[in-house]
């Protein structure tokens, strides 16, 4: 039992990277912009089709093609900050959020005008293991078992390790991260002190883009099919990951981010239990309402501290 | 100060009661000329689609608008008044009324709980704790049941067989009524509490205004106008198809969103505006030029474009547009009167 139970817990690496990633993304915009980015999933799905158009049409391999597809991420995102955000005639917190979901319908129009509208999408791993001829899976015999792992999923958490621990080392000993700091505390102060906020939202919509399609990549690189919307599932856990760990930290989210596929996973696996035998079709209802106790009693997040409301 | 002159016809004009009437008599009439074939049936069926989409906008700007309270709940209301419409009428037998009552129960309920939420998390956190809610009540209708179709053959409402054309009258007259009776809440002292508490909360309160009652009340008149709109597309589109369909996801709770601030948050016209250009201009006009029908992508980035700009260059939405044109005009007619 307790090696079917690794079992399923490395079965969420995948989710739990691809999710803690998107967090992030959705964080920092969050903490910069002041506003939700209901972009970043389709902005992901635009990076994502350069990379399999580069895989599909001119055979380059997605470990080469993830770079301009990471590109027209960061692209998308500048765009957004420098061309929108900033010629925008006094716009609130409310009306970013209209402009990122107008984008929105934009990259949904521009996606199947820009590469078609094909039923399938061929797309492969970042290793793909049938052309190097190995299993996709490493089995590791313990506890009188087997624990599966896919080959995917591992290069997937290494590279979600070095990304995020990079980010975080940034924010935290970087200019650009005290930058950001600053800015997210107090935007307006930040400028007074002499801290040039424009370039600092500018950078952060980049790698939030860049987070995003990479995470768009990984997914896709685990079997899932890439549609315009395929992204739409991990955004709208990023977002409840955010509140689950609370916005005010940036180590919150992704926290929130590993929670929200693990806790779906362990519940999923109480189905071998013939008492919660019919339980997995309830998974994500169960997982939902979980999380909202928890935002419920904890309305400042897992890790999050209370914000003192000024009158 | 000048004197203004008594102009009955603009007094009247300006009556919300003679605005609905208007309003439904012209959207009447463009459903007669469809049934004397003059117009095309898929114009009418595509502006029946709009004014859905309008009861569940105008019930969202008294929440946004005058609320000043953000939700992203509103597809997982719709679902609620769509699945209690299916259970109703299709499996229980039961007529109209009895689908309208319970729809009014359950999206009571749980305004009530979404308000209670909304006392202890605010802002962008209540948004998107909604959206949670909404995920909720989305997985929760998936699991119950896949695909809801009703069957109108044997419905009747006040003696009268529902089809197409009633279908249509029922949702122009649902949209009327909802209509005058937010204009006169709106101008009543309960709006006026609301638009303090969404001023300041502090100064609201300081004035004697109960947050826990307007704001569960908000949530409530919203959510009502959300399931009841559920309801309608039941009786009016009659089938759909929870997993696939994107009615109940994020996106239309956006669309609702997008709807009210391009419309103008603080106006019931103008959100009725902002859905017809969000939901309507696609189906009604862009599919007749050949050009979009060449491309069906571009009528979606046409109206993302439309968004943006009106978001980036007038923050009072279409409301403003048309108050600066109108005022625009009358300058122009004034110089010219006097010259």
């Amino acid at each position: 039992m307790a090696a079917a139970f690794l079992s399923t817990l490395c079965g969420t690496l995948l989710s739990v990277c691809i999710t803690a990633m998107a967090a992030f993304a959705v964080t920092l915009i969050f903490k910069t912009s002041t506003t939700t980015n209901f972009a970043q999933g389709s902005i992901a799905a635009l990076g994502c089709y350069v990379t399999a158009e580069l895989f599909g049409a001119y055979g380059v391999p997605v470990c080469v093609g993830v770079i301009p597809g990471v590109l027209v991420g960061v692209l998308a995102g500048l765009f957004v900050d420098i061309v929108i955000f900033r010629n925008g005639r006094n716009v609130n917190a409310v009306g970013k959020q209209i402009i990122t979901m107008g984008l929105v319908s934009i990259i949904f129009g521009a996606i199947p005008l820009i590469f078609g509208n094909p039923e399938s999408i061929p797309f492969e791993p970042f290793f793909n293991p049938q052309k190097a001829g190995v299993s996709p899976n490493f089995i590791i015999p313990a506890f009188g078992g087997e624990i599966v792992v896919t080959r995917h999923s591992l290069i997937c958490l290494a590279i979600t390790v070095v990304v995020l621990g990079a980010l975080f080392l940034l924010l935290k000993y970087s200019k650009w991260g005290l930058g950001v700091r600053a800015t997210a505390s107090n935007e307006f102060t930040a400028e007074l002190m002499g801290i040039n906020t424009h370039v600092i939202t500018a950078v952060s919509w980049g790698i939030a883009g860049a987070l995003g399609v990479l995470a768009a990549v990984m997914y896709a690189g685990g079997g899932t099919k890439i549609s315009t919307s395929f992204m739409t599932t991990v955004q709208v856990n990023a977002f409840l990951a955010g509140i689950l760990g609370g916005f005010s930290t940036f180590h919150g989210p992704v926290i929130g981010a590993v929670c929200i596929p693990v806790a779906a996973s362990c519940v999923g696996f109480l189905a071998n239990f013939p008492a919660f035998s019919g339980i997995s079709r309830w998974n994500m209802v169960i997982v939902y309402v979980l999380m909202l106790i928890v935002i419920l009693i904890r309305p400042q997040g897992l890790v999050g501290k209370p914000v003192a409301k000024k009158v | 100060m000048t004197t203004q002159k008594k102009n009955p016809v603009r007094d009247l004009m300006r009556n919300p009661l003679a605005q609905i009437l208007l309003f439904t008599a012209v959207m009447a009439l463009l459903q007669v000329l469809s049934s004397a074939g003059l117009i095309s049936s898929s114009f009418v069926y595509a502006l029946g689609n709009t004014m859905i989409y309008a009861v569940i906008a105008i019930g969202f700007c008294l929440l946004l608008g005058y609320s000043g309270l953000a939700s992203l709940g509103t597809a997982g209301f719709i679902g609620l008044g769509a699945y209690a419409a299916f259970y109703v009428i299709q499996e229980f037998g039961l007529p109209y009324t009895v689908a309208f009552l319970v729809t009014l129960a359950v999206s009571i309920v749980i305004g009530v709980v979404v308000g209670f939420i909304s006392l202890r998390i605010e802002g962008i956190y209540l948004a998107i704790l909604t959206l949670g809610l909404a995920e909720i009540i989305r997985n929760l209708l998936m699991v119950i049941k896949s695909t809801v179709k009703i069957d109108l053959s044997n419905v009747k409402l006040f003696g009268i067989q529902i089809g197409d054309r009633e279908a249509y009258f029922l949702v122009l007259v649902t949209l009327a009524v909802l209509m005058w009776l937010l204009s006169n809440l709106i101008n009543s002292p309960t709006g006026r509490a609301m638009l303090a508490m969404k001023n300041s909360t502090s100064a609201a309160q300081a004035m004697g205004i109960s947050l826990m009652k307007y704001r569960l009340l908000a949530f409530v008149i919203s959510t009502v106008f959300a399931a009841i709109g559920g309801l309608l597309y039941m009786m009016f589109v009659r089938n759909m198809t929870t997993a696939t369909s994107t009615l109940l996801t994020l996106s239309t709770s956006l669309n609702i969103l997008g709807a009210v601030i391009i419309g103008g948050a603080k106006s019931p016209w103008g959100t009725t505006f902002g859905v017809f250009i969000i939901y309507g201009i696609q189906s009604m006009f862009l599919s007749k030029i050949p050009f979009f029908v060449k491309n069906p992508a571009f009528i979606t980035m046409v109206t993302g474009v439309l968004i943006i700009l009106v978001v980036m260059f007038f923050p009072g939405g279409f409301a403003q547009i048309f108050a600066q044109f109108t005022g625009w005009v009358r300058t122009k007619l004034r110089k010219g009167a006097a010259a």
